[in-house]
């Protein structure tokens, strides 16, 4: 029953961090713009962080060591250099679209500018890392998390063909706007295997205290956490097909159309339910960025970490996770588009993956780490085709993104 | 025990299962005729930059020396003796408290975290 209870709230949180403003703007824009056909994107992303999620969750359980750690510790400083600033300054980027996301909802709700927005929100995340608990903030916030559910109810309710559904989960050539279509499918992955998940999720498996006996409770909560933060990231492409395509919208180029997704299935509350989604997943999503980068600096140069600590039980930690919050809300409060931040970002994050997928080769099959659990063929297989992929996103997503992106 | 795979960049603890940093760099002494051995393990800035090159090793111990004075114009060093391989990691028997390898960590408290309220 305990390890029952476990694996629901690790699903829960899980879903909290899947889905953040890059998936859902990614998804939305590729439902306004291609129908279903791009599904697939989402679906391949899904596969790959279930992997990525899965071995990083175990290599924390049985090495209580994080990834971060891992690569610093396995690769020597020379190599973990190149992660360490990579990661740094794509999760800066990430971190302030997030806030560009919740600044965005509350000029939403209340009509005064997002960048007004932007330096409240972050120092309202800076609150809840500094007062806190990991718990507290890796259930609390998910679990407000699941609102954003409504856009699979949403997806349901405006009874879609199924079959074209499934039918855009498997990939096939566009029609038209083909740089277009690369763009939005190499931004849809990079947006779903995303760094800092998985890196957080090593993190969280120690704030937690993992050890061999949570293996199970990892692989279901990887698989079912990830599949559910990708069903719902499959339901804002539904809603986007259905709703903003109808309605002459193809481009979704400014946040404010967004919100008229809702709006046909559940009238005004639509809106509400739109604006709290946002809110919350990117808001839930900024908290896990600024910690991540904290971790990662933390864990890369071997001081003490730990969320649950006092920040004056861990000054240098704590440091960085303030600096990185407020640094991260100034290009927001200096009207930087959050939107294009965000198309952007996600961009980028997909460039920058062979840097952190690679060491999960080496660290799943090294047995001081992993014992006896290290990567089977299939695991490897996957990690070796998540390179592959990782490598031709990280040389075609920016040419796309300068040719065909928005 | 191989050094650049079970020494080098591995977390080191204090007796206190404190996470006082990496091992940044190793010192070894050679000996005529006898093969190296290894005398102590540093921490810090200082050491991170000269593996960077000789150059940034330079700026680093110029920089440390004008921030921290004279006390931190060296690497912190810890003799092998103290040091005990985990497997994993390497524990110390010292106390990060003893040592000035926290100093910055202690003045960052003192002077900017320890004064924010709820802290």
């Amino acid at each position: 029953m305990k390890k029952l209870l476990e694996i629901s709230l690790g699903v829960v949180t899980s879903v909290g961090g899947f889905l953040e403003v890059g998936s859902m703007a990614t998804a939305a824009q590729a439902g306004a713009a291609f129908g279903f056909q791009l599904i697939w994107a989402i679906v391949l992303g899904t596969i790959c962080i279930i992997f990525l999620v899965e071995m990083a969750g175990r290599f924390a359980a049985m090495s209580h060591h994080t990834i971060s750690e891992g690569i610093r510790e396995r690769f020597g400083f020379n190599v973990f250099l190149w992660p360490l600033l990579v990661v740094l300054l794509v999760n800066f980027m990430v971190l302030s679209a997030e806030i560009g996301g919740v600044a965005i909802a509350l000029e939403l709700a209340t009509g005064i500018g997002f960048q007004w927005w932007a330096l409240p929100v972050a120092l309202l995340a800076w609150l809840l890392l500094w007062k806190g608990t990991f718990g507290f903030i890796e259930k609390g916030v998910s679990v407000l998390g699941l609102v954003t559910l409504c856009f699979v109810v949403g997806s349901v309710m405006l009874k879609p063909d199924w079959t074209a559904v499934a039918g855009g989960a498997v990939p096939s050539l566009p029609a038209h706007d083909a740089i277009n279509y690369w763009f939005m499918a190499s931004s849809i992955l990079g947006a779903s295997i995303s760094p800092y998940l998985f890196m957080f999720y090593s993190s969280g498996a120690i704030e937690d205290k993992w050890d061999e006996s949570h293996l199970g409770a990892n692989r279901a909560i990887a698989g079912l956490g990830m599949t559910f933060g990708g069903t719902i990231s499959i339901g804002v492409l539904i809603v986007a097909a259905l709703v903003l395509a109808t309605r002459g919208i193809d481009q979704v180029d400014d946040y404010h159309q967004l919100p008229l997704m809702l709006i046909p299935i559940f009238g005004f509350w639509g809106f509400v339910l739109f604006v709290a989604s946002l809110a919350i997943a990117c808001f839930g999503a900024a908290l896990e960025v600024g910690l991540q980068q904290a971790y990662l600096v933390a864990q890369g140069f071997g001081w003490t970490w730990g969320e649950d600590r006092k920040p004056r039980d861990d000054p240098g930690f704590s440091a960085v996770y303030t600096a990185s919050l407020f640094l991260a809300a100034i290009p927001i409060v200096l009207g930087l588009d959050p939107l294009r931040l965000t198309i952007f970002s996600m961009a980028v994050t997909a460039a920058s993956l062979p840097l952190t997928v690679v060491p999960f080769l080496f660290l799943l099959n090294d047995e001081r780490y992993v014992g006896e659990h290290r990567n089977g063929i299939i695991s490897n297989a996957a990690v070796i085709f998540i390179i592959a992929l990782a490598f031709v996103l990280a040389v075609v997503t920016i040419p796309l993104q300068i040719f065909g992106g928005t | 025990m191989e050094l650049m795979r079970d020494l080098l960049d591995k977390q080191v603890f204090d007796r206190r299962r404190v996470k006082i940093g990496k091992v940044d760099g190793v010192v070894a002494e050679l000996r005529r005729g006898k093969p190296p051995r290894i005398v102590a393990i540093e921490l810090g800035s200082i050491t991170l930059a000269r593996r960077l090159g000789a150059r940034p090793g330079e700026w680093m111990a110029q920089l440390a020396t004008r921030v921290g004075g004279k006390r931190h114009a060296e690497p912190h060093r810890i003799a092998w003796k103290k040091a005990q391989d985990n497997g994993l990691d390497i524990e110390c028997d010292i106390e990060v408290g003893e040592t000035s390898i926290f100093a910055w960590q202690d003045w960052l408290r003192d002077h900017v975290i320890g004064r924010i309220p709820g802290a």
